[in-house]
């Protein structure tokens, strides 16, 4: 009766701040940042994505609590570069990476399409049955996922 | 440190399947590829039976069993990111065709055989329209002709899924309501397995093989082994290795193919999940 809405713990409400920088009063070139709504899945690739630059000296993470929906993430670089600077090249980095990733997936999917001779369409006709122009049906259809 | 960052990542597939994607990915750092392998486990939106309504159950499993049991069962799911709305994001108050669908579960058994209760006995019904409710979206035509049904209904081939076993004078009549959502429980996860493995020599000591009398008889190699190189008996171990290739067997209930799946991904902000 007193359960929060299911979705609280992975989706903002409305005008939460996702993310909080406390800067460190006694490190120098460090600072405290709590993401919220966010778990293992960012806050881990993030961290090893920092530990990867040279101006780091430390990158840590934890998620305090399994119930509580955020994490935070300790970062202290060398002094060439704020961590907030360097925390934004880290996520410019990753998007890149990803969408990077996105192109490779969809260049592979395409041409194991052509191999197969159409991977949906040799699996019998609409194996889930997405016709109607919908869903997996298109994608041997050359067409972007995100055209539909 | 290494200048490993400036190598861009790499895919190869090794099988595409109906239900399955087996790929290779290289040139990322392990904490990005199990990133990708959560986010592929855990934040794919489908649609799954998410409240039920009983009538009358005169089965043998109880009402929270039953319930229980359909809400595990995928509903077909594709392009379900345009298809459906999320219940949160809906203007309805409880519920509309834009935000939910219905499914009807009517059986009753009559003859003197034991009568198997199965997904295939779900019906989708359209959804009682609220009067005056002219909703504007076009939620309804991105729908492919089997949306929300359950997977393997519309193929003779696909067994269904067991639900219960009915007798003579027993009856089930159920209404279900069935909702987009990710994460909120392992029923919506679109996988029913991943696997992901790296290092198949151990080179990286990452893991310690416990046996009994001979490592080599005990833990046998993966097949995944053929794609590297066996160390040499008296190699040193490197302490500065980094995992570097990463094998991946994607297997989905079939809410969505394999190719959606691993297309769905990216990094998914908060605000709009
Ligand atoms: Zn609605």
């Amino acid at each position: 009766m007193n359960a929060p809405a299911r979705h609280e713990s992975y989706v903002l409400e409305d005008g939460e701040k996702s993310v909080e920088l406390t800067e460190d009063t006694k490190i120098p070139n460090a600072a405290t940042i709590k993401i919220v709504k966010q778990d293992h899945t960012l806050g881990n690739m993030l961290r090893a994505q920092l530990l990867a630059m040279p101006q780091i000296l430390f990158a840590g993470y934890k998620v305090p609590h399994p119930l509580h929906p955020y994490f935070i993430i300790k970062i202290q670089t060398d002094g060439t570069i704020t961590p907030q600077e360097i925390l934004e090249q880290a996520c410019t980095k990753l998007i890149a990476t990803m969408s990077n990733l996105e192109t490779k997936f969809k260049r592979e999917f395409s041409y194991k399409d052509v191999e197969a001779g159409g991977v949906t369409a040799a699996a019998g006709e609409d194996p889930y049955g997405t016709a109607g122009g919908a869903g997996t049906g298109a994608w041997g259809r050359g067409r972007d996922y995100l055209d539909f | 440190m290494q200048a490993q960052e400036d190598v861009e990542p790499t895919v190869r597939i090794r099988e595409v399947k109906k239900d399955r994607v087996n790929f290779v990915l290289g040139n990322v750092d392990l904490a990005f590829a199990n990133s990708l392998r959560r986010v592929m486990m855990a934040d794919i939106p489908t649609v799954a039976i998410d409240m039920v309504e009983i009538e009358t159950n005169t089965t043998v499993l109880p009402d929270e069993f039953i319930a229980h049991r359909l809400g595990m069962i995928p509903l077909v799911s594709a392009n379900c990111d345009e298809a459906i709305r999320y219940t949160r994001d809906c203007i309805c108050l409880a519920g509309c065709s834009f935000c939910s669908m219905m499914l009807e579960l009517k059986v009753a058994c009559d003859d003197d055989n034991t009568m198997e209760v199965t997904s295939a006995h779900l019906e989708v019904v359209p959804f009682p329209e609220e009067e005056g409710s002219q909703d504007p979206g076009e939620e309804l035509s991105k729908r492919g002709e089997w949306f929300g049904h359950p997977v393997g209904k519309n193929d003779p081939n696909v067994p269904p899924v067991l639900i219960t076993k009915i007798r003579k004078g027993q009856e089930l009549k159920i209404r279900c309501i069935a909702k987009k959502a990710a994460k909120e429980h392992a029923k919506f996860s679109p996988c029913s397995a991943i696997s992901f493995e790296y290092d198949p020599y151990n080179k990286l000591r990452h893991t310690t093989w416990w046996y009994e009398t001979n490592v080599e008889d005990e833990w046998p190699l993966s097949e995944n082994a053929k794609e590297e190189e066996a160390p040499r008996d008296d190699e040193p171990f490197d302490f500065n290795a980094k995992p570097n290739k990463f094998y991946f067997e994607v297997e989905t209930d079939g809410s969505l193919g394999p190719q959606e799946v691993v297309m769905k991904v990216r990094l998914r902000p908060a605000c709009c999940s």
